[in-house]
């Protein structure tokens, strides 16, 4: 609607008393006004906002035909809605009403009148010449949902909530921690009643819980917020519990569970397990699981071991549910035990304290345990029973694990071994003092125990071909193959005479020694290569009596082999050349005679990353050996390959002569066979083979029973496990340098001079307590070990370890902010010693001291059990404060006159406190302070500028010193105590930016969520239908968090009852004539309120999206779009008139 | 009941006829202005040479309006948004500083030192801050003197 009647615009100068008029002459300013054009009148008042001054302007409206209205006064910000609804009153369109501000933005911040008064009348000019162009505006009404949204379970949370759900309105509360109850519940007798906090708050708890109305979501967080005030869309995420709803809180999980962290609801002054309640009050009552994803080393293990599982059951001492934890995921482990690579050591976060917990030889410690004392452990019985038989080719670990897993799902499985001894490289290529024989036959017996038939002396070529296997009619008629038949075949060096008598591949010679084969060792041995079969060789040649040497071409950083292996080589006297390799094999008579070396140096790095050697021209020396051997790769023997086979039957093969297969199944270009292990890899380490086999097996049943190769649940390692224990947030968990440092448990090995002289086992495993010792230096990174005994045990069955987190919209029409606060970290004050000395607290870690059900059931006392007999309770620690934080924590004074009195009456400690003010101003709290005067606490006026230890004399006296200044009798003073209560700064919550964003809540400088206005408005803020409460705001005490809780409470109810909104009419408009269909303004909008109409080729701008920001109507290169109220005519109509010159 | 500035140099208040800067101030009601706000709340001291315009968000900066201003007599011009990533619309800040990069190089083309035109980032709560732009920006154009811009 546009009105084309001339503007008549009435000026309306005010003097706020002297707060404009001091500083600026309004007379002056209305005098100037008068002569602008379009007024028709001007008028000065001492407060225009009174009655009296808006009576001014209804009586010109309606009697002298004023239809624009410009008033000089205080911020738009505080008055803008006072004198558009004096228009309205006098029937005025109230957006034909501006403001000038020539208070806070004038009269208030310059000095000079002069200046100042000049400004006053350019800005009024500019107002005038704005508001002529003004046109009347209709704003828009939207409903109210009345369902509310709460952030926070604290007290202020919870009170809200009640007070909003007593007026009949759905609520929901989100909170973060696995229960309602905030900062509170933590806390013991509150100041000044001496309350009990708990006694106070859970029945309001209760409450809470028991409303129809109120729908608590824990553990959840929101993610995302959009909409408007009573139209919000909200997005929330609540983290699976893995517990449900049926837990009746009975406790027999915690009986079993074997993970013990520190307790963050008892400051982590105690521990508490995996599966908990947060405190016995605690609401929701449904127990959670503390799960921060997967453990690492359960995430690098190729076949997914828990680690940290059976790791926390060592600790525990139950070694018998230990090796069945283990025996569910590794049918190896005997032999994993003792051989494994250990990927899970690498990345274990235990490295970051002094060095990887020794998962390995754990596992084996585990199982000969169990070889002691459960000797007749037998595999579960197979789930299905198929009619299907399925043929494995090779007996090594990629084999027996296919086998196993194919067995435990149902098939009847054969195993073809060529040689007469099963367990491929187990047997024939690890050497016993590594692999003793009879940890592969225990782990092939298991394998044996699910009926799995095992042929030796069966050879794939010789015996029997590919295609017999799968030939229905005249073969065996197997559903499937796997092959996993391993890298046997040495890879020749490729230099003169390699072929010559007295020069064997390392796999052979291995091979011959552990068959009992004739293999001649001479006194001289030369190795070549630097892997674990080079290495395993070395010391089996050592062990034949040899001189040994290892002739490597790089340097030592860049040898594949295991650091150990290399260490227990060096110690058995193996010598080890570096930089240097054979060109030829020197002969007399056709047998070997020594090698002629030349010296390499190191260049740019090739395919493996490491640097290429690259040979001294020139330095050849003739070295001479008696034997020589060579262990520089293994490939698959792939002889019985085109041995008679059908031609179309074709399988891939690498250039290096591995089998080639798909990624994710393992399957070969032949449907119903599929490959793995080394035979896949090229030599790889026993794990990995395992890994393969049962993706093998896996990926066999899916094939067999007709389901889609993808989306394998048996696992592969991602690139990069991460490490995990110091991605959980420092709520939930302290830091490394808190850990206590206690070494890795050393392996008792058999002495370098017993070694040599046979094959036994080198390791001996770990005693019983050196198991449990090295088990308990276990950071628990995934908390959670999922050793499942939890889920055994609990009698209503309610632990679900595969919940998922939910993710719901919720639609709710106001929210309200009250997440609370942080303590500070005392660590930051070096010089208190938090953190470096014993009997230093914080203030929560002393209320939890007080408490009854905290660490120490109620009892003061110092870290070595004694009572102490002096206190210092230490005020303003980081408060007030230049280096931290400036403001007053505002609690402190009266917690440490409560910790005082309470410290008193439990102890016969001498109390004293050092303060700077006390700050005692609330109801009852000047009298708490004098009564805790008069019994006796000691204050002393002055900061404390450190403390520090006390000398121990004879073995008494203090242990601490506080060191302070006495200003009132103007001393240093060093006051002996045994205790330093720190009264810390409450400082926003660590993420309070990220929170205050998806709200769209800005933060005084302080960092707490800002208020729209200090003393008028301290719940509001500048976003329409958020509200905030409690210390989220700013640090509060108890009654004043609950004051503004029901603060809140009651401006969302007034929004619930007054049931619409008026939606602001300033808005962006596209006028369609001018539009060009360019499209620039599409992708600026932030909120997708414009959109393409492609028949009128024109952009459209949704009226109930679009939240008036103007960026579009800048944006359009013909000015097609209008932003109401700020258009462009009126901004520049403002330009001009702020600009022209005044009087 | 007025309190001085604890920053900056003082404010000169001419006692002769010299001439004055005129300088133009477009903030964002959300933050820019909510700030400036406080500013006078706390009776921070800043020049009287910085008159103010209020606009919803910084993105609906036009740059004609810069020029516009340049053109009616201003010799300094200052844009204030929310910080980066707070912006009260999500993105209007962001459109507005990369409009203002490109509008300074048109400025050199006019002839008009870019450093005439400033954008800064003051939130709400940052009333010291917003005295300190205006008193900095006032003592920049003294020192550069008016633009006299021929209309």
């Amino acid at each position: 609607m546009t009105t084309m009647d001339e503007p008549r615009i009435g000026v309306y100068v005010c003097h706020c008393g002297f707060n404009i008029a001091a500083t600026v002459d309004v007379e002056a300013v209305r005098d100037v006004a008068a002569e602008q054009p379009g007024v028709v009148c001007a008028r000065d008042y001492e407060f225009m906002c009174s009655n009296a001054g808006q009576d001014l302007i209804k009586r010109d409206i309606e009697e002298n035909g004023v239809n624009r209205v410009v008033v000089a006064a205080c911020s738009p910000l505080m008055h803008e809605p006072t004198f558009r609804a004096a228009g309205e009153e006098a029937g005025l369109n109230p957006y034909l009403v501006h403001i000038a501000n020539i208070r806070e933005q004038c009269a208030w911040v310059h000095e000079d009148r002069v200046a100042g008064t000049a400004k006053a009348e350019s800005l009024v000019n500019g107002a005038v010449a704005r508001v002529a162009l003004h046109e009347p505006l209709e704003a828009a009404h939207a409903d109210v949902n009345p369902t509310t949204l709460i952030v926070g379970g604290g007290i202020a949370g919870i009170q809200a909530a009640l007070d909003i759900s007593d007026a009949g309105n759905e609520v929901y509360l989100v909170e973060r921690q696995s229960t309602i109850g905030g900062m509170m519940a933590r806390f013991d007798k509150t100041f000044p009643t001496l309350d009990c906090a708990a006694c106070i708050l859970t029945p309001k708890m209760v409450s809470a819980d028991r409303r129809e109305n109120i729908h608590l979501l824990t553990e959840s967080e929101v993610e995302s917020v959009e909409g408007f005030v009573g139209n919000f869309k909200v997005t929330v995420r609540e983290k699976a519990r893995f517990v449900t709803a049926d837990c009746t809180s009975c406790g027999e999980c915690i009986k079993v569970c074997p993970v013990s962290v520190p307790d963050p609801f008892n400051q982590f002054m105690s521990s508490r397990t995996a599966i908990h309640k947060a405190f016995p009050q605690a609401i929701p009552s449904t127990y959670t699981i503390d799960r921060q994803g997967k453990p690492p080393c359960m995430e690098a293990c190729p076949i997914h071991q828990n680690a940290a599982g059976y790791i926390s059951l060592i600790a525990e001492g139950r070694f018998s549910e230990a090796a069945r934890l283990i025996r569910r995921s590794n049918p190896l482990p005997f032999i994993c035990g003792r051989v494994c690579y250990a990927p899970c050591e690498e990345i274990c976060s235990r490295e970051n304290v002094e060095e990887p917990v020794s998962i390995r030889a754990l596992k084996r410690f585990a199982m000969d345990w169990e070889r002691d004392h459960e000797p007749d452990a037998m595999p579960e019985p197979p789930e299905h029973d198929y009619a299907e038989k399925v043929a494995v080719v090779g007996s090594g670990p990629a084999g027996l694990t296919c086998a196993f897993d194919l067995a435990t799902t149902g098939y009847n499985v054969t195993l073809f071994e060529k040689h007469d001894r099963l367990g491929g490289m187990l047997a024939v290529g690890l050497p016993s003092y590594r692999c003793p024989p009879w940890i592969v036959e225990r782990d092939i017996d298991y394998v044996r125990k699910l009926g799995v038939d095992m042929k030796t002396g069966t050879e794939l070529g010789r015996d029997f071909t590919l295609g017999d296997l799968t030939d229905k009619t005249d073969g065996f008629g197997f559903s499937a193959v796997f092959l996993a038949i391993g890298a046997h075949d040495g890879i020749p060096l490729g230099i003169p005479n390699d072929d010559a008598a007295g020069v064997i591949s390392g796999i052979d010679y291995l091979r011959n020694i552990n068959l009992g084969l004739p293999q001649e060792t001479g006194a001289r041995v030369a190795i070549v290569g630097g892997g674990n079969t080079a290495m395993d060789a070395a010391r089996a040649a050592r062990r034949e009596g040899a001189e040994v040497t290892v002739l490597y071409r790089r340097t030592h950083s860049e040898m594949p082999a295991e650091e150990d292996e290399f260490e227990d080589a060096v110690a058995e006297g193996v010598r080890f050349e570096y930089l240097v390799a054979p060109v030829e094999v020197l002969v007399s008579d056709g047998r070997l005679r020594g090698l002629d070396c030349v010296t390499m140096e190191l260049g740019e790095p090739d395919a493996s990353g490491r640097p290429r050697p690259v040979p001294i021209p020139g330095s050849n020396q003739e070295r001479e050996f008696d034997t020589v051997i060579l262990s520089i790769s293994q490939r698959p023997d792939t002889k019985w390959y085109g041995n008679g086979e059908n031609k179309t039957r074709t399988l891939a093969f690498s250039d290096w002569g591995t089998l080639e297969v798909d990624a994710e199944s393992l399957r070969t270009t032949l449907p119903n066979v599929f490959a793995g292990g080394d035979a896949v890899l090229g030599p790889a380490t026993v794990v990995e083979a395992m890994g393969q086999g049962r993706r093998a097996a896996e990926a066999i049943d899916r094939y067999i029973r007709g389901r889609p190769l993808d989306q394998f649940s048996s696992h592969m390692p991602p690139a990069d496990p991460g490490r995990g224990f110091e991605e959980r947030p420092f709520e939930q968990s302290p830091s490394y340098r808190d850990i206590p440092t206690a070494p890795r448990a050393a392996m008792p090995k058999r002495p370098v001079a017993d070694r040599l002289g046979d094959y036994e086992e080198v390791d001996l495993g770990y005693s019983e307590e050196d198991a449990r010792r090295e088990a308990q230096r276990c950071l628990h990174c995934g908390v959670c070990a999922e050793c499942r005994a939890c889920s055994e045990i609990c009698p209503p069955k309610a632990v679900q370890l595969d919940m998922q987190d939910t993710v719901t919209t919720l639609d709710v029409g106001q929210i309200m902010v009250a997440t609370g606060f942080k303590s500070f970290d005392s660590h930051r004050i070096t010089q208190y010693g938090y953190g470096r000395y014993d009997n230093v607290v914080t203030s929560l870690e002393f209320e939890r001291m007080l408490n009854a059900t905290g660490p120490t059931g109620g009892k003061v006392l110092c870290k070595n059990g004694d009572a102490p007999r002096a206190i210092g309770i230490v005020h303003c620690v980081g408060s007030r404060d230049e280096h931290y934080n400036r403001y007053c924590s505002r609690v402190c004074c009266m917690a440490a006159l409560k910790f005082a009195h309470l410290a008193m009456e439990r102890t016969d400690a001498d109390v004293y406190q050092f303060y700077i003010d006390i700050r005692a101003f609330g109801k009852g709290y000047e009298e708490f302070y004098t009564r805790v005067l008069s019994e006796g606490s000691t204050v002393i006026r002055g900061k404390v500028a450190e403390v520090v230890p006390a000398l121990k004399r004879n073995g008494g006296g203090p242990h601490l010193i506080v060191r302070c200044e006495d200003t009132l009798i103007g001393k240093y003073r060093e006051i002996p105590v045994d205790m330093v209560v720190l009264c810390n700064a409450l400082e926003p919550q660590a993420d309070a930016d990220e929170v205050g964003r998806i709200f769209s809540i800005s933060r005084s400088p302080d960092g707490f969520f800002m208020e729209r206005h200090p003393k008028l408005d301290p719940v509001g803020t500048t976003t329409d239908g958020v509200y905030i409460a409690g210390c989220s705001q700013g640090p509060k005490d108890i009654p004043d968090t609950v004051a503004q809780a029901q603060a809140s409470a009651a401006r969302v109810l007034s929004l619930i009852g007054r049931g619409q909104v008026l939606i602001d009419p300033v808005r962006a408009t596209v006028n369609e004539k001018l539009c060009g269909g360019c499209k620039t303004c599409l992708s600026l909008c932030p909120y997708t309120a414009i959109t393409f109409d492609e028949e009128g080729e024109v952009a459209i701008v949704n009226e109930a999206l679009c939240k008036g920001c103007g960026t579009c109507v800048a944006a359009c290169p013909a000015s097609a779009i209008t932003g109401a109220g700020f258009t462009d005519e009126q901004i520049l109509a403002e330009l001009t008139g702020l600009l022209a010159p005044v009087g | 009941m007025v309190t001085t500035a604890d920053h900056g140099t003082a404010i000169e208040t001419p006692k002769v006829e010299t001439w004055q800067p005129r300088i133009v101030a477009f903030l964002c009601n959300w933050c820019s202005y909510t700030g400036a706000d406080l500013a006078g709340i706390s009776r921070i001291q800043w020049d009287p040479s910085v008159s103010i315009i209020r606009i919803m968000c910084s993105g609906r900066m036009d740059p004609t309006f810069v020029v516009k201003a340049f053109r009616l007599g201003a010799d300094g011009v200052i844009i204030s948004g929310c910080h980066p990533g707070d912006c009260h619309y999500q993105e209007g800040n962001y459109k507005t500083l990369r409009r203002v990069h490109l509008l300074r190089r048109l400025l050199v083309g006019f002839g008009i030192d870019p450093e005439r035109l400033r954008l800064v980032w003051v939130s709400a709560s940052e009333g010291d801050q917003w005295a300190e732009t205006a008193n900095d920006m006032a003592r920049e154009i003294r020192t550069l003197g008016p633009l006299r811009l021929e209309t």
